[in-house]
């Protein structure tokens, strides 16, 4: 049933590829169309289950009416909604390790970590600190974030200041602003839209 | 338990307690910082170490990311933040071991750093985006974007009260300036062309900066956010550094790349003519200044070399080798 379509449409001119360092997981199920742009510019389309491995630079875009699940290494799971584009990148620190970062520029994304994980979702005006929960964040064209915390407390932060987020509510971040005080949701409705491509 | 029961366990305790004080190591002293020079060396992927003393060269700390560019320093200079303009990522370094202690990707082309005044904050320009990450310093966790603040920004530097900060947009050649408290540009001051690097001037109150397309620096009132100033100095002004002369001052030496001359003008306000041009070789750039002014460093791209000028006297004293393209310099504060 794979169908993943290597396209390698070189949209720089680059002529080496930038060695890239060991795949940080992979996806594992689209509906509709996934498109991932490489670090070196090359390009991968993926449609149906399979598995297409991906790597740190890598820019992960879902075009309309299309989702897609992926599953990170250490088990993590993180669907896209349709029209989500987010840019993989990692912090390295001495005393922490590594920090998985998803630098999430426009769309929704839905998490659900297993054990232990530093994740951080980096949304235009907003970061969103994850360590061991289940989580939504969306993000519009304007860059406001709307975080909803299914299990777990997840650490929101603006320039303007960072506040606990706990299981069952939802909070709003947006340019210039602190994040809103995090207000009770029910999150059954919010993640309705992960059934077909998570489950 | 009976009292001489207690009393014995309690003198052991106590024997016991000062054996372990008798043979625990003397703890280590701390590492001094001060009274160094840090230089970016944006092509050899490096920041030379030098005591600014001797001129000695203390350590070269190699970066894993590329394109070392721009320098921000604690206050204390316990910590060094370093800009990898082809990697798009900000080095985070301890200066007691050398040692880079955290890597943090910020936008593409990240090209210049700058602590706000609680040092709480550091912010980052990302030329490749035309935006600027705000780095949570503590936490080193970038919380925000600021969009479209400048086309093809270059440097960005925060007014003495934090209420504004100031980028300058090299491809319209303006400044605009950022309102803190909203993330709005609220207004844009027309400089010249390609204008790359500011600074605010020692008294807090003015933001100088050079048009690296023409020729000349210009200077800005911050308090009424007007240009009072267009000062020609020669061909591709570089970066600017503040210094007295005994008991004159300040005067604001601009390495004008193209002319291999660190230019002296009167920072007094309303001043503004040139007072001397220094020879340095070659392709000046960089430029950092002692704290009690009384030293200029310049890097020179053209051989280089990190160069010191005495302000007492006008002449280059001295000179060390660094790595390749020095263009960030900083001084220890």
């Amino acid at each position: 049933m794979l169908s993943v379509l290597l396209l390698t449409l070189l949209a720089t001119g680059v002529g080496v590829a930038r060695a890239q360092t060991a795949s940080i997981g992979s996806v594992e199920n689209t509906i509709g169309t996934l498109i991932v742009r490489r670090a070196d510019g090359r390009v991968d389309e993926v449609r149906g289950k399979g598995s297409l491995p991906l790597y740190e630079g890598d820019e992960c875009h879902t075009e309309k009416a299309s989702k897609a699940l992926i599953k990170l290494s250490d088990g993590t799971q993180v669907a896209m909604n349709a029209e989500t584009k987010f840019r993989y990148q990692t912090r390295q620190e001495r005393t922490k390790g590594t920090t998985k970062i998803f630098k999430l520029l426009l769309g929704e994304l839905w998490m659900r970590t297993v054990g232990p994980s530093q994740i951080e979702v980096e949304t235009p005006v907003a970061t969103a600190a994850i360590k061991g929960t289940e989580f939504n964040i969306k993000v519009d064209g304007e860059g406001k974030s709307t975080l909803t915390v299914i299990e777990g407390v997840v650490e929101f932060g603006t320039p303007f200041g960072t506040c606990p987020i706990p299981k069952s509510t939802q909070s709003f971040g947006e340019r210039g602003k602190r994040c809103t005080k995090p207000v009770p949701v029910d999150p059954a409705p919010v993640t309705a839209w992960i059934a077909d491509v998570a489950r | 338990m009976s009292w001489p029961i207690v009393r014995s366990i309690a003198t052991a305790a106590v024997l016991q307690l000062a054996a372990a004080c008798a043979t625990a190591p003397p703890p280590a002293p701390e590492v001094k910082v001060n009274n160094r020079l840090y230089v970016a060396n944006e092509s050899s992927n490096a920041v030379s170490v030098i005591d600014a003393s001797t001129l000695a060269p203390l350590r070269t700390i190699p970066l894993d990311r590329k394109g070392a560019h721009d320098l921000a320093l604690t206050r204390d200079g316990r910590t060094l933040f370093v800009s990898n303009l082809l990697s798009g990522a900000v080095a985070v370094i301890d200066t007691a071991t050398f040692e880079v202690t955290a890597t943090i990707v910020t936008g593409n082309r990240c090209h210049s750093l700058a602590l706000t005044n609680d040092e709480k904050q550091l912010w980052v320009v990302n030329i490749g985006e035309n935006n600027i990450s705000i780095v949570d310093v503590p936490r080193l966790r970038v919380l925000g974007t600021i969009a479209d603040v400048a086309k093809l920004p270059g440097h960005v530097r925060l007014s003495r009260d934090g209420r504004f900060a100031y980028v300058t947009s090299q491809e319209d050649g303006r400044v605009n300036v950022i309102e803190t408290a909203t993330f709005k540009v609220v207004k844009s001051i027309e400089v010249g062309r390609l204008p790359h690097f500011i600074i605010v001037s020692p008294d807090g109150r003015y933001l100088w900066g050079g048009n690296t397309g023409g020729r000349e620096v210009y200077v800005i009132d911050m308090t009424t956010n007007e240009r009072v100033a267009t000062i020609p100095v020669g061909p591709k002004p570089q970066h600017i550094g503040f210094g007295v002369r005994g008991m004159f001052g300040p005067f604001a030496y601009v390495a004008v790349e193209d002319a291999d001359e660190v230019v002296v003008i009167d920072a007094k306000p309303g001043a503004y003519n040139i007072v001397d041009r220094i020879k340095v070789t070659s392709k000046p750039s960089g430029i950092g200044a002692s704290p009690e002014g009384g030293r200029i460093y310049v890097g020179t791209q053209g051989n280089d070399q990190l160069q010191v000028i005495d302000t007492g006297t006008h002449r280059v004293i001295g000179s060390v080798p660094v790595g390749i393209k020095p263009v960030g310099v900083v001084a220890t504060q």
